[in-house]
């Protein structure tokens, strides 16, 4: 029943990245909801499984993105610079701009392009 | 070499079981590919962000719907909301999925209408409720209609 949406069948050609029997503890998920804010509501047993689900097809686009970097630099290793490349590079991955650009400025990394720097 | 994830924010106590994650990662790419441990702590970490950015906006959305428990379709409209639009399909997809599996055990929920559905009749039944789910997203704009053979086609 699992088809890949239009998006992702872009992105995986000829990649078998359907996920296996792994999927993410709906336990450790809730945890990390809770603490991501002072007022957190009640969550419903469900809200976790949907978040399992997003995970997923996140983890997915922003690691296919990533390679995409890397195979553009002919390598075969994917490197942390390559995932900055990837959430610099994409327009919904915006909040993760801070994330990326702490961990590779104390390894030292240029190409991070202007535009998306400093926009506090 | 110490993750560096630890950084003394009490919000990243939690986080994603590593071993999962590197699973996760490497199946979505070709065999003889590499993930260097710096870029699987960095996509871990990118995950908790999202997690944290769509819990976010999930509780505002349950907050102004007056609601106390934040729901599967609170989590839905974040998504969308934030961009993350094209996921709802695959993710709704899989949260009935999760719903029908839990009701093979339990005989006589209340999605079978009296007989056992083939499951020709769940998928139909599914794709239903997906169509009436989105138009609630919708605004209400179009109206589901209940009728039980409703045609399956999805726009895409």
């Amino acid at each position: 029943m699992r088809q890949p949406g239009t998006y992702s069948g872009m992105l995986s050609a000829n990649m078998a990245g359907r996920v296996g029997p792994h999927s993410l503890p709906l336990a450790r998920i809730k945890k990390i909801m809770k603490k991501s804010g002072d007022d957190v509501k009640m969550i419903s047993g469900e809200a976790p499984i949907v978040f399992s689900k997003a995970c997923e097809l996140f983890i997915e686009e922003l690691t296919k993105r990533s390679w995409m970097v890397t195979m553009q630099g002919k390598r075969r290793t994917l490197h942390k610079e390559d995932v900055a490349s990837a959430v610099v590079a994409t327009d919904i991955f915006d909040f993760l701009v801070n994330l990326v650009s702490e961990s590779t400025t104390a390894n030292n990394v240029t190409d991070v392009p202007e535009e998306n720097v400093g926009t506090l | 070499m110490e993750p560096m994830d630890i950084v003394g924010k009490s919000k990243e106590d939690a986080s994603l079981p590593k071993a999962t994650m590197t699973k996760i990662i490497k199946e979505m790419l070709p065999p003889d590919v590499r993930v260097a441990r710096d870029a699987q702590d960095l996509l871990i970490e990118c995950c908790v962000e999202f997690i944290n950015l769509i819990s976010s906006e999930s509780n505002e959305v349950c907050s102004r719907e007056e609601k106390r428990t934040i729901a599967p379709e609170h989590v839905l409209k974040a998504l969308e909301v934030l961009g993350f639009g094209e996921y709802i399909e695959e993710v709704y997809a899989a949260y009935e999925q999760h719903k029908l599996e839990t009701m093979d055990s339990l005989k006589g929920g209340k999605w079978s209408n009296g007989a056992e559905m083939t499951e020709e009749e769940a998928v139909a039944e599914q794709q239903r409720m997906f169509a009436e789910a989105r138009a609630r997203m919708n605004g209400g704009a179009v109206a589901p209609p209940k009728q039980p053979d409703l045609n399956p086609s999805l726009e895409s």
